[in-house]
């Protein structure tokens, strides 16, 4: 178990701004971590393994009464992420609307994943998307289609809750900023980082991974 | 395992490449929100690129047990859609009617391309659809089990609530018969027209085939045409059986004269359409089955009956079609087990 250092922020006037703006001043003083990634290994035997191109994520937390907070910030050359037309209507008149756009690419992505249920002592869920014994809660954030968040019990068991959770993102200079605000991550409580990186073709398991850490 | 098999059988001497089976399925099911480029059934001239191009050469299948996934397809591979300057043409006068853009690929290139081999011409239309395959390499490479093969039919479907759009198995269907629908971020595939099959009715495909091309039927059904011309007579395959997916789409072959000069010889001693792309794409039992084929036209051809020959006709939908309801094959199910 690591313990990940994190700013505990109370101030009223701190709580007047947005913290969910990943430029919102209150992030500079939040103390940055940054974490290792590390790749999952190829799906199938003929996939050859993916380079590590983004090594790490710098991570902040922040705990204040209008809720818990983090924001992630990783480097990534490219910018993959889509603006999809509205599923509305197909047709228009007699014409059958073009919509689709493109078949093979894939959006850049990342998630927080912390259990659904309190941990007592120092064993952690099963870091793939935890086990029967320890459900998890995943909240995904992907730069084409939102937030969304999603409980397993285990790898293959990702499943979508129907809600999502305010998110919000930036990309400049090469760098994606994402901040989640997550209600089940209190102080204490042990969580994982997902980065997808579209460009090299990550969805689901092909992604990059942390270890559990803890906001304290 | 699924108990029972649906299964169709297209007769390729038969197909007259209209498409009407195409837009059948197009209109039916295919034309809601980010499907626009899907053809769950599509017709493509063989020799041919196909649809998405070049699926045949990409990958996809299994190989010794282990699945090997392909690239996936373009948005390009799949062929764009454009609209002619008819107004133009028709109330300014004066020029040609021409796409309103540079059009490079479609999903029939080589027939809106064309091409002529003096003397010797050959060609042959393949529909296709999905194959439901006995061994489906989509739902081994799904990673979410969205993927399932019902146990009453043998039809393969994706659960729209399960899928999340990975793509796994467009990448591992060797007959890059899954499609992306981008717009929902699902994958979106061939139903067997399930819900027809169901109440003991044709697939929209079959049904509004003028050539009367499919036969559609139980595999394990001993009085099914698929059945006779599968298992009995033995004159259908599927495609790439070296894919090892065990298709459940089979093909009569085309069965082309002679080359010129060759008349009353065998069509294997100086094939017109060249045996090894037969084989390529039906694999090397296809011979036997030219052979077979040209046994049974010689026999009614010297004043026999060709029982073969005469299920080929499919005169009628009775012939062709033998679809119990679901109901009642849910009940046979239930004698089975008891």
């Amino acid at each position: 178990m690591k313990t990940l250092a994190c700013l505990l922020i109370c101030s009223a006037s701190v709580v007047a701004q947005n913290p969910l703006d990943p430029a919102a001043p209150e992030w500079k003083s939040a103390a940055p971590m940054v974490l290792a990634l590390h790749r999952t290994p190829p799906l199938y035997p003929t996939d050859a393994p993916a380079p590590l191109e983004i090594p790490s994520v710098q991570t902040q937390v922040i705990h204040i009464p209008a809720g818990n907070f983090v924001r992630l910030e990783w480097a990534d050359k490219t910018h993959d992420t889509t603006v999809l037309p509205k599923a509305e209507r197909a047709w228009q008149g007699d014409d059958l609307v073009t919509q689709s756009a493109a078949t093979d690419r894939f959006s850049d992505a990342c998630a927080v994943m912390v259990p659904a249920k309190t941990i007592t002592g120092d064993l952690n869920p099963s870091l793939q998307m935890g086990d029967p014994d320890h459900p998890v809660h995943i909240f995904v954030w992907d730069s084409t289609r939102g937030a969304a968040v999603m409980e397993a019990t285990g790898r293959e068991t990702t499943k979508r809750t129907g809600q999502s959770f305010p998110a919000q993102a930036q990309y400049a200079a090469g760098k994606w900023a994402v901040t989640l605000q997550i209600p089940d991550l209190r102080a204490g409580t042990p969580f994982a980082v997902a980065i997808w990186n579209g460009s090299q073709q990550d969805r689901d398991g092909r992604k990059y991974f942390t270890i559990w850490y803890r906001a304290q | 395992m699924a108990q029972h098999q649906i299964s169709m059988v297209l007769d390729l001497n038969k197909c007259l490449g209209c498409q009407t089976c195409t837009m059948a399925c197009k209109k039916l099911w295919t034309d809601g929100d980010g499907m626009d480029y899907m053809y769950w059934n599509n017709v493509e001239t063989r020799p041919g690129q196909g649809y998405p191009r070049n699926w045949d050469k990409i990958g996809g299948g299994f190989e010794d047990g282990k699945l090997r996934p392909s690239e996936l397809p373009s948005k390009e591979d799949y062929g764009q859609t454009f609209e002619y300057n008819y107004a133009e043409r028709l109330f300014q006068g004066g020029m040609q009617a021409m796409p309103q853009e540079e059009v490079r690929n479609t999903p029939n290139w080589d027939e809106d391309v064309g091409a002529l081999m003096l003397g010797e011409n050959y060609y042959f239309y393949l529909p296709r659809l999905c194959n439901h395959c006995t061994n489906p390499a989509c739902l081994e490479a799904c990673p979410r089990k969205a993927i399932y093969k019902r146990t009453e039919d043998g039809i393969v479907l994706v659960d729209q609530e399960r899928c999340e759009g990975y793509r796994y198995c467009m990448k591992a269907c060797p007959y890059k018969k899954i499609y992306f629908n981008e717009l929902l971020g699902k994958a979106q595939k061939c139903i067997f027209c399930y819900p027809r099959i169901e109440k003991g009715e044709v697939n929209a495909c079959a049904k509004q085939c003028p050539g009367r091309l499919r036969f559609v039927g139980f595999l394990d059904d001993p009085e099914s045409a698929v059945h006779k011309l599968v298992h009995v007579h033995k004159i259908a395959l599927g495609l790439f059986p070296e894919k090892g997916t065990e298709p459940n789409v089979f093909y009569v072959p085309p069965f082309n004269p002679p080359r010129t000069g060759s008349y009353g010889k065998s069509v294997l001693e100086d094939p017109r359409m060249p045996m090894d792309y037969l084989k390529y794409l039906f694999g090397d039992e296809v011979i036997d089955v030219i052979g077979r084929l040209e046994g049974e036209l010689h026999h009614a051809q010297s004043g026999g009956t060709s029982e073969v020959l005469q299920l080929l006709i499919g005169r009628d939908d009775q012939v062709r079609y033998q679809i119990p309801k679901h109901e009642d094959l849910i009940q046979i199910q239930g004698a089975h087990k008891a």
